[in-house]
């Protein structure tokens, strides 16, 4: 990386188009953790309502149970699944499977973490990710 | 501490978080997604004990998890010492402030404050 990418700050690190595939499971990762967190935080507060009884439970409910709630839910399912099958591949990689043997750097001085077993982990993710998201409006909306 | 044992308790915390949130999850399927959220399902959920220490365990562990992962998100993005340190001790006080607040819901309603 030369001086000029370290200086793009949030730019150089939200740009997926220069480093493959894996430039963009660093920023799915990324994204997906911080919706996640925002959901889980949205979920806390949502959930303390049934302390206002079940008035007050029906009413942010019916927040919830519309159209653009189910595909709010939908969304926040894939982010989860992808977060969720990602993060074992890190943690893997980070564990050393699947991020091949020590070599000497021959030209073209290709990674050899950055191989096709992680890729597949990769792409995987994002197929279960929208498997699920797939399933998961079936049953809001089957209902 | 030092970070490569916070790597170690991030991981933990999301492999555990994992196999509890399937469980959380699966709960809402067993009676049909919408009849699962009806106010009396959710009351007899906070009222069976098993059910409450999950959910407080599954509370822990994403609060854990999710603002470690936001400091780590974060220290990417800048450095310094000072920025460090607030992030750093920002993260650990709003940790203590959701899980306190979820505890809250979750205790109040076992006891029976509703």
């Amino acid at each position: 990386m030369t001086e000029d990418e370290h200086r793009e700050g949030i730019k150089g690190m939200v740009n997926p188009g220069r480093y493959g595939i894996e430039r963009v499971a660093y920023l799915l990762m990324r994204l997906s953790g911080l919706g996640l967190l925002g959901y889980f935080i949205a979920h806390i507060y949502e959930t303390s309502n049934i302390l206002r009884g079940r008035m007050g439970w029906d009413e942010f409910l019916a927040l919830t149970q519309t159209t653009e709630g189910h595909i709010f839910l939908a969304l926040v399912i894939g982010m989860c699944v992808f977060h969720t099958g990602n993060g074992i591949r890190i943690m893997l990689g980070h564990g050393g499977v699947g991020v091949g043997k020590p070599a000497r750097p021959d030209y073209p001085y290709e990674p050899a973490s950055q191989n096709y077993r992680h890729k597949i982990g990769i792409y995987s993710s994002i197929l279960l990710a929208a498997v699920a998201m797939m399933y998961g409006l079936a049953v809001m909306f089957g209902e | 501490m030092k970070e490569s044992t916070i790597m170690k308790i991030h991981y933990g915390t999301a492999l555990a978080a994992v196999g509890l949130v399937a469980v959380h999850i699966l709960m809402r399927l067993t009676t049909g997604f919408a009849d699962s959220l009806e106010y009396e399902n959710v009351l007899a959920n906070y009222r069976s004990i098993p059910y409450v220490v999950m959910l407080e365990l599954i509370l822990i562990l994403l609060s854990v998890h999710g603002f470690n992962g936001l400091r780590v998100i974060l220290l990417e993005l800048k450095q310094g010492r000072v920025y460090e340190k607030a992030v750093s001790y920002g993260c650990v006080v709003a940790m203590i402030g959701l899980i306190g607040y979820g505890s809250r819901t979750i205790i109040m309603t076992n006891i029976g404050m509703v």
